[in-house]
């Protein structure tokens, strides 16, 4: 969090700098909270079978809840790892996920084009995140602040547009969007999407400049990166995963209304940690937290609602066990990385 | 000494003053009053009550850089165990704020020892603890609201001003104390200050931080109270985060608070911001603005304030260099600036403040 | 602490066994009830906390669930059409055999969802447009919807203002409660207040005297302006909406609408919830349009709440009925095989005494809608006629 406190973390310059890890072969106490993320998602999609086979639960149809549910927060918690991994902060994905999906419904009702709507979609995301981005960048603002004034603007934003139909929502023509709204298309989507992201971090120098920035931004910019150029590329990757985001939103709930996607923003930022990213970015950034931390989430969340659902505190009870389950998988994650001092 | 308290009295009140002239004027341009209620004074005091004690919950753990999530789920959670023994044991509203109040207490130190013995990033452990504070508020109530609408006893404390000036004056004498005055408080400092100079010289991070967590949680426990005893009920159902849209509403009162504690006291500061805040509400209410203009000018004042601090440098450049030029070309070196300093050379004293 | 990896990894193998037991423990449990598996029927709520959801709940999770062999399995609160969706998809894959839903972001998606799942799907308390009931009619699944209709919803609210107003109150304040989240039946019944003072002929709203001049100026605003109400006679002396009760703001225009001292405050909803602990000796009367719970009883006896229209708690009986038939293979249809699209009115009762007759006659030991009249019909006994005959008799007559 350089953004709120613009001090380097404690921890950063502990055991696994970024020169160590690649070089040599990891010890299994690195090895272990390393794939805590993973191990949790093995545990929790274990649980789920188990759970889904003992109370009848109809699986085939379960499966692809799982991925329609949780496509869209992969996608765009993918997208954010770009923002998050140089210790930036971004609260404001959901409201601009909901507004690129306005704009893109509006875009199709006007010409009833599938890409005029994904055009529409993409660019009203990327515009937003780069207003973020600029106003960080150009007005010396924290990134984190910038982006909850955002979350209102772009929540007021929201109702503006909903009051351009006349109406309560954004309606988009359901046969239409039932047409799209279908497994391969997500998939398609997902996998263009994640395949290209992890292009970017791993093989090319943007993915290794933003974890030195998140790493340590002082020698960052001391061996000449440009922290604004860096930014405006992260925030714009993570505009078009909002975007393509937004895309499927609108495919899969063609109604819109200004308290849709409320939950994505938080739940894009759970997803990631839950996947193992470290949320102040730095060299331990993996792009395939987001990956891991979403499925993790839908397999937990359908295995909470089967077992709970007919008791009346079943909703409550169910998030406590999240929260705990939450809160392991981190703590696991992260006990190779501990120093003396206590984290901030 | 006297330029030194007039510019320090001046950082301090222009802020709250400079708001308040401001509003006025909107608001009688409009033709209308920014206290046009009898309602007022109370409306002000309880405003600035739960601004500042939210304001002051989530600046000290951010002064530490440790963001949290939970101080909604806190305050909801705190208040909903408070009003249900009062309810059920018919206690009071002495039982309700005694509860409460400990609760909230119980809560930020279990916040605090989630944060220090799993030692896991501040921000993502509040994720954590927000997702189970609410869930078990949702537990106990089964997601219904906790209501006590006509219990008169319980609803009267959030309607005395006396009361509300009470906890503002207590807030801060008690925060003030705390954080100025303790020895914890010299130590909170000095982890903030140099977190590994403070521990490698012998200071106790963790007892601070839960400390920390636990002052915390009792200013929201607060905050959780008188909502309640002003609305008559509790909405315990909310989950997946609904609870931190309070949190949002601290924000700009904390930097303020920020700017301010340059001056004076960041506590004060707190106070000041608050007071701001909620008079730039009484004037949304005042002017029947709508909810969506609302956000985007608190939105806007947010973006805007933070680019002031931001680039406070920057401005004070441009703004000497218009006022000395100003002054300069028309009427020579004589004018503005030479008031404070008369006996250096005006043109010399601008250049060197730059 | 130290935190070895040993510790580590038997937590999380033991979070990860314990939370395999409570799955089995779970699942166990509910093979074991009972000798013939009951119905299981999900439904879909988007308010799981005012006093008039909880009632529902009440009544179904425990008179019907006690009466009849059915199971009910509860949505978490649902606020958007996404997580209404999701929620429909949890449901299915979970093998509810019926859905009813209290949630209107999308119905038409839901019932396709459930038409595609091959599961059957009831609207409570509400209705859908005639253009979606046109499209819906004909489906296998979709088993109706008995509610009050927009129109009813508008009548609501101009019958209470009317009430008032003949009373002879003058001033008045609104309260939209939904209007700005686009809340089809706070914005009807909105419209339906505004209407009823525009009656009068110096008064107008932004212009408009008539419903639908009203309604289009709502909807076309998201909000009601207290400057675009004209009039001679009456006064809007103040307006308020939505739920924000951590907002100072919002706090602060509550205060300001009880501080401008109107005689009554027209709430479309949850009106004593918001208003209640505010409005305490200041004289002030809220008319509003909500339930028939115990704590509203109270309010109108301390003379808080004036005039009440409120759903009964066991008004969603007919709707269960009617689905719990399809599911036992005895469907309810209208002529031409149509799915069910009934009207149901709001209770009004302007006195503590009316107010308690009502309550007295629908209790949840003992509801207006009980096993026996329900019975008939999950059976199959009955036909359409009778159950529209059945469906309209929610007209409670006092005598």
């Amino acid at each position: 969090m350089h953004d709120l406190t613009q001090r380097t973390r404690p921890g950063a310059n502990g055991t696994s700098g970024p020169n160590g890890t690649a070089a040599r072969r990891r010890s299994p106490r690195e090895l272990v909270p390393a794939l805590a993320p993973l191990l949790g998602l093995v545990v929790l999609t274990v649980a789920f079978v188990v759970v889904g086979t003992v109370s009848g639960v109809n699986m085939s149809y379960s499966v692809q809840t799982l991925i329609n549910q949780s496509v869209v927060i992969v996608i765009i918690a993918t997208g954010a790892i770009f923002i998050f991994a140089m210790g930036s902060f971004d609260i404001s994905l959901g409201a601009s996920t909901l507004v690129a999906a306005m704009v893109g419904g509006l875009a199709y009702n006007a010409t009833e084009s599938l890409v005029a709507m994904l055009v529409a979609c993409i660019l009203t995301a990327v515009a937003t995140s780069l207003v973020s981005a600029s106003l960080a960048a150009v007005f010396n603002l924290p990134v984190f602040v910038t982006t909850v004034a955002m979350l209102s603007v772009l929540g007021a934003v929201a109702v503006a547009l909903v009051q351009t139909t006349g109406g309560a929502q954004i309606k988009v023509d359901s046969s239409f969007a039932r047409q799209y709204d279908t497994l391969p298309v997500k998939l398609s989507v997902a996998v263009a999407f994640l395949a290209l992201c992890v292009f970017l971090f791993t093989y090319t120098r943007l993915g290794r400049v933003e974890k030195l920035i998140g790493g340590n931004p002082v020698t960052a910019r001391l061996t000449g990166v440009s922290m604004k150029k860096t930014a405006i590329a992260a925030f714009a990757i993570a505009g078009l995963g909002v975007g393509l985001g937004a895309f499927l939103t609108v495919l899969r709930t063609p109604t819109m209304t200004t308290s849709s996607a409320a939950d994505i923003g938080m739940n894009v930022l759970v997803a990631m940690v839950f996947g193992g990213m470290p949320i102040s970015g730095g060299p331990r950034t993996r792009i395939y937290a987001a990956l891991l931390g979403g499925l993790s989430m839908a397999v937990l969340n359908q295995t909470m609602t089967t077992l709970l659902a007919t008791s009346s505190a079943g909703n409550g009870i169910s998030q406590v066990v999240r929260a705990l389950f939450f809160l392991a998988v981190v703590w696991v994650a992260t006990s190779g990385h501990r120093s003396k001092l206590l984290p901030r | 000494m006297g330029a030194g308290l007039m510019r320090r009295a001046t950082g301090t009140l222009i802020i709250p003053v400079g708001a308040f002239v401001v509003l006025t004027a909107l608001c009688s341009l409009n033709g209308v009053s920014l206290f046009h209620t009898d309602d007022s004074l109370l409306l002000l005091t309880r405003g600035v009550a739960t601004t500042m004690l939210t304001s002051m919950a989530l600046a000290i753990n951010l002064n530490s850089g440790r963001f949290d999530f939970s101080l909604g789920a806190m305050a909801t959670l705190s208040s909903v165990v408070g009003a249900t023994v009062a309810i059920q044991t018919g206690g009071g509203f002495a039982v309700m704020a005694l509860v409460t109040i400990g609760t909230g207490i119980l809560l930020g130190v279990v916040s605090g020892l989630v944060y220090v013995l799993l030692g896991i990033s501040p921000m993502v452990c509040s994720l954590g603890i927000t997702l189970l504070y609410e869930g078990i508020s949702f537990a106990i109530t089964g997601g219904a609201n906790v209501s006590f609408l006509l219990d008169r006893g319980l609803t009267s404390f959030a309607k005395s001003t006396l009361a509300m000036v009470l906890v503002v004056a207590v807030g801060l004498v008690l925060v003030y104390t705390v954080f100025d005055r303790t020895r914890f408080g010299f130590d909170y400092r000095a982890l903030i200050t140099g977190q590994a100079a403070a521990v490698a010289s012998g200071t106790k991070e963790k007892r601070n931080a839960v400390l920390t967590y636990a002052v915390s949680g009792a200013l929201m426990s607060v905050v959780g109270l008188i909502i309640a005893s002003q609305m008559g009920y509790i909405e315990a159902g909310k989950l997946n985060f609904g609870s931190i849209g309070i949190m949002f509403t601290a924000f700009l009162p904390v930097f303020i608070g920020g700017y301010i504690g340059r001056f004076s006291n960041d506590k004060l500061g707190f106070l000041l911001g608050a007071l701001t805040m909620t008079l730039v509400g009484l004037a949304f209410a005042a002017l029947s603005l709508s909810s969506t203009v609302q956000s985007i000018t608190n939105a806007l004042l947010l973006v805007g304030f933070l680019m002031f601090l931001s680039n406070e440098e920057r401005i004070g450049r441009a703004w000497r260099s218009v006022t000395h030029r100003r002054g300069a070309s028309p009427s020579g070196p004589a004018a503005p600036t030479t008031a404070a300093t008369p006996n250096k050379a005006p043109v010399t004293s601008g250049v060197n403040a730059s | 602490m130290k935190i070895s990896r040993s510790t580590a990894l038997a937590a999380t193998a033991a979070l990860g066994l314990s939370f395999g037991l409570t799955a089995c423990g779970g699942g166990s449990d509910s093979a074991a009830g009972g000798g013939s598996d009951p119905v299981k029927m999900c439904v879909l709520v988007a308010d799981a906390t005012s006093s008039e959801a909880l009632g529902f709940k009440d009544y179904y999770t425990t008179y019907i669930q006690e009466n009849f062999p059915v199971e009910f399995v509860y949505s978490e609160e649902v606020g958007d059409a996404d997580a209404e969706k999701r929620a429909m998809e949890s449901f299915i894959a979970n093998n509810c055999e019926a859905i009813i839903s209290f949630a209107s972001a999308d119905r038409p998606t839901q019932i396709q969802m459930a038409e595609d799942a091959g599961i059957y799907y009831a609207v409570a308390t509400g209705t859908l447009s005639d253009d979606q009931y046109e499209e819906f009619k004909d489906y296998q699944y979709y088993v109706g919807a008995i509610g009050p209709s927009l129109g009813v919803e508008y009548q609501a609210g101009y019958d209470m203002a009317k009430y008032f107003v003949e009373q002879g109150d003058t001033r008045f304040a609104i309260y939209g409660a939904g209007v700005p989240y686009y809340i089809d039946m706070h914005i009807y019944r909105t419209a339906g207040m505004l209407a009823a003072l525009a009656e009068e002929p110096s008064t107008s709203y932004g212009g408009a005297t008539d419903f639908g001049a009203i309604l289009g100026k709502i909807m076309q605003d998201g909000t009601v302006k207290v400057a675009d109400f004209q009039s001679d006679v009456y006064e809007l002396t103040g307006y308020h909406e939505v739920w924000s009760f951590d907002d100072a703001a919002w706090q602060a225009n509550l205060a300001a609408v009880v501080a401008s001292k109107p005689d009554v405050i027209l709430a479309a909803g949850t009106g004593f919830a918001v208003f209640g602990a505010a409005v305490a000796d200041t004289g002030i009367t809220i008319g509003d349009i909500d339930a028939y719970t115990d704590e509203n009883g109270q309010a109108m006896k301390e003379g808080l709440v004036g005039y009440l229209a409120g759903k009964f708690t066991s008004s969603i009986g007919p709707i269960f009925a009617a689905t719990y038939a399809a599911v036992e293979g005895h469907p309810i249809r209208a002529e031409g095989d149509t799915a069910l699209a009934l009207e149901q009115g709001y209770w009004v009762a302007t006195s503590p005494e009316q107010f308690d007759a009502f309550l007295a006659g629908d209790t949840i030991e003992n509801p207006f809608y009980g096993k026996a009249e329900l019975e008939q019909f999950a059976n199959g006994d009955q036909g359409y006629d009778t159950f529209e005959a059945f469906v309209a008799a929610y007209t409670y007559v006092a005598d």
